[in-house]
């Protein structure tokens, strides 16, 4: 077991290498921050000057191995257009936007879960047909869309909301569920498909022919086998979260992450932007052993070597 | 009765946060990078910096400038004395003299870590302390343009940034201005309250808020809601959204930048015949392209000038009348009867429908028999390209904001081709080269008499007349949004001063 965690760990290492390194190639095959850095009528002297003061200039194996050995120590320098350190910059807004994955979570699990019991109990009705529409709809609808439009119903027709901005619980409602949306439909999908199956199997037959009532039954002996696969989607789905946080996050104003590597990545803020990335790598490769360690304990069959 | 109280509670908890009565919300796409204000490039940042500091010399909304937190006085072609104004002091108490200028200028021109304001005060050599208000700046060469720069000069306090650092200030800033720094919340908003002992007198406005919203539509939404009082970037397909919403309407002003495309006159394509740019300049048709593309939020403009610099020319700088009859008449002198093709690049999302204007001008080209393959890029790569040369189009739409409101900065900083010996080599779109124009623009430079300045611009204009090194669109007009209880003229160089609004109802 304890190997296997650590085998599990010296992965994670790999990863954040690798997104390290993706990070580094991309942004530097997209361009030179120093022409966004400095006015269009900086004199092309200035610009070799940035460009020497941020190592620019150098070959890119040596920025390479900088960045690198700066990476080992935490360090991924200084932020180019505020000039405060890029991982700091970036773990102050780590915050609002874990809180508001949070809250999406909270929001699809308990939408989701009982939704898809529903459609699963219900199953060739009217009551099914429509969940699953609503599921359907859930997950095709683009996250951008679906914020305006709750701005527009709940903010500007409704008054009942706040559009934009953070501060108290009211901000946090309706980018929650814009966020939470797509992993609520698909939550429902998985937990009705999962309900289905178990609901057909043997042992739920042997629970009714004993003459347990519906809802247990329902609740303790099927929703409880089809649970293991809505943990691991859960743990899947963090991703999905974090990037539709970057447009949640835009639309709403909210203050997070997401909406701050946006403006860095069109900025061509390279620490921020790299310091982002591997914050993020880090968080979804250690969800991922966690939903990994999850399983054992859902689900005793199930042994890791 | 208690249920009812406790559902009006309730709804008047529901409301989103409006924008109370003495406190002007001003809503931006960006939040600020720094409150240092002489360490940042952006709009936004310098609207938060600007209530908390003031400037040596203030800029007014026509675009002249006034003495402010001081006055300069040339002593000769090379020295200049400034006085300080007495009497005033920071938001921690620091009086302001001649020592804490001194102290600005050594900060700005500290080799070991320049500012981002840095480069408009290179010529200065030598500043010292005459008096405990007067000061005495030596510059390397004449600069007609000295005084212009000091509105630049956002002054900072000494021993405040002794004490406390550089960094701490950035995010604490204190300043003479009449807005008090009192806290930022990263990304979400910045509070100000008002400098109740403003040497200009006491602010109007009780309390200014900033809140950065990226998203345009979610910043109109706040503005119809009354959730913000100003926001910035109002599109002009949202114009009658805000008119039609009764709490607020959208205000305009014709702004510093002028919208262009440049062309690649080297070599020997069609683009090198002045005859072939007279014809592009007079087959477009700019009135058109504001009407019906910016939603009328544009004004022609002939040359790369507009009215509030020094050095525009009335006459010179009347746009070329839409005719697309001479535009082919002068196509076929030139030799080009059935026209020809040629690229032309635009960036997507950086200027008012940037885009679409450069589709409408193909559209319109293609009237004339000339070709115009349009490639859409992002800014940041489209800019990074222009300023390498290695923009792969034979032309290529961008704008100009001349934010000194002097011909120099524009006509020497884009045109000047590089041919005058001794002179700098080049500047950054100077693919048209005319000696003549280079040596006027240069000389301009070092003129301290303006109107002689004046003259030699004129003479500079002429040739850019003739040479049409450009496709002359239209000065931009910025469009903001604003509620209607708010008393306030948006002004031409994006700047928003609280301390000229109010507030009436």
């Amino acid at each position: 077991m304890l190997t296997y965690i650590l085998r599990r760990l010296l992965l994670v290492l790999v990863v954040v290498w690798g997104a390290a390194t993706l990070a580094f190639g991309l942004l530097y095959l997209s361009g030179d921050p120093v022409n966004l850095m400095l006015p269009l009528d900086a004199s092309p002297e200035a610009r070799e000057e940035l460009r020497r003061a941020y190592g620019f200039d150098q070959p890119l194996y040596v920025q390479y191995g900088r960045y690198l050995i700066k990476l080992l120590h935490g360090d991924f320098g200084t932020s180019l257009r505020s000039q405060e350190p890029a991982l700091d910059l970036v773990l102050q807004r780590m915050g609002p936007t874990l809180t508001l994955a949070g809250w999406g979570l909270l929001f699809a699990v308990l939408v989701g879960v009982p939704a898809g019991v529903l459609a699963a109990v219900r199953k060739g009705t009217i009551v099914e047909l429509l969940t699953m529409t609503l599921a359907l709809l859930g997950q095709s609808i683009p996250v951008f869309w679906l914020g305006l439009m709750l701005i527009l119903i709940f903010g500007l027709k409704l008054h009942w909301l706040p559009i934009s901005g953070a501060g108290s619980w009211k901000h946090l409602i309706l980018p929650a569920i814009t966020v939470g949306t797509f992993v609520t439909a698909s939550i429902a999908r998985l937990t009705r498909s999962g309900v289905i199956a178990e609901l057909r199997s043997d042992h739920v037959r042997t629970a009714r022919a004993k003459g347990l009532p519906g809802r247990v039954v329902v609740y303790k002996h099927a929703l409880r086998n089809a649970a293991i696969p809505v943990v691991t989607i859960i743990g899947l789905q963090l991703g999905a979260l974090l990037s539709g946080a970057v447009i949640t996050e835009t639309i709403f104003a909210w203050p997070g992450v997401g909406r701050f590597v946006l403006i860095a990545v069109s900025q061509r803020d390279f620490p921020v932007v790299q310091a982002t990335v591997v914050v993020f790598a880090l968080m979804l490769a250690f969800v991922n052993l966690i939903v990994d360690l999850a399983y054992l304990w859902l689900d005793p069959r199930v042994r890791y070597a | 009765m208690r249920k009812i109280l406790f559902l009006l509670v309730f709804m008047l908890a529901a409301l989103p946060a409006w924008a109370a009565g003495d406190t002007l919300v001003i809503a931006q796409g960006v939040d600020a990078t720094t409150l240092d204000p002489v360490n940042h490039q952006e709009t936004p940042t310098a609207n938060v910096a600007a209530q908390i500091f003031d400037n040596f010399y203030r800029r007014l909304p026509n675009g002249q400038y006034e003495p402010w937190l001081g006055e300069a006085k040339a002593l000769n072609d090379l020295t200049w004395e400034l006085t300080v104004k007495q009497g005033i002091r920071f938001h921690n108490g620091e009086e302001l003299n001649a020592e804490v200028i001194k102290f600005n200028f050594d900060r700005l021109l500290n080799p070991d870590k320049p500012l981002k304001y840095s480069t408009y005060f290179k010529t200065i050599t030598n500043v010292e302390v005459t008096g405990p208000y007067t000061l005495k700046v030596t510059t390397s060469k004449p600069s007609p343009l000295f005084i212009t720069r000091l509105t630049y000069l956002w002054v900072v306090p000494k021993q405040y940034i002794e004490e406390k650092g550089d960094a701490y200030f950035a995010n604490h800033p204190v300043g003479t201005g009449p807005y008090k720094f009192v806290r930022w919340v990263k990304d979400e908003e910045i509070v100000l309250e008002a400098n109740e002992d403003y040497w200009a007198g006491k602010p109007k406005i009780k309390k200014v808020v900033f809140r950065p919203i990226p998203e345009a539509s979610s910043r109109v939404a706040e503005l119809v809601t009354g959730g913000v009082d100003i926001i910035t970037n109002l599109a002009p397909e949202a114009v009658a959204v805000v008119n039609g919403s009764g709490v607020a309407e959208a205000r305009t002003v014709p702004s510093i930048r002028n919208i262009f495309v440049v062309l690649d006159v080297k070599g020997e394509g069609p683009l090198h015949d002045p005859k072939v740019r007279q014809a592009l300049n007079y087959a477009v048709d700019k009135k058109s392209i504001i009407e019906h593309v910016l939603g009328g939020n544009g004004v022609p403009v002939g040359c790369p000038l507009n009215p509030y610099i020094f050095g525009y020319d009335e006459k010179l700088c009347e746009p070329f009348p839409y005719d697309p009859e001479k535009a082919k008449q002068l196509l076929a002198e030139a030799g080009y009867p059935d026209g020809f093709s040629f690229t032309m690049g635009s960036p997507s999302g950086r200027y008012l429908n940037d885009r679409q204007v450069a589709e409408a001008i193909v559209g319109q080209l293609a009237k004339v028999g000339v070709k115009a393959e349009l490639r859409v890029q992002e800014w940041s790569s489209y800019v990074s390209q222009i300023l390498e040369r290695k923009i792969p189009t034979d032309a290529w739409l961008i704008g100009w904001g001349n934010a000194q409101f002097d011909a120099d900065n524009t006509l020497f900083t884009l045109l000047y081709g590089g041919t005058v010996e001794g002179g700098p080599k080049r500047s950054i779109f100077d693919y048209w080269v005319d000696p003549e124009f280079d040596k006027y623009v240069l000389e301009a430079q070092t003129v301290v008499d303006q109107a002689k300045r004046k003259e030699l611009y004129k003479k500079a204009l002429e040739h850019v007349r003739v040479g049409a090194p450009w496709i002359f669109l239209y000065q931009q007009k910025d469009i903001y949004g604003v509620n209607k209880r708010v008393k306030w003229q948006p002004r031409p160089d994006e700047l928003i001063w609280a301390f000229d609004a109010e507030i009436v109802k």
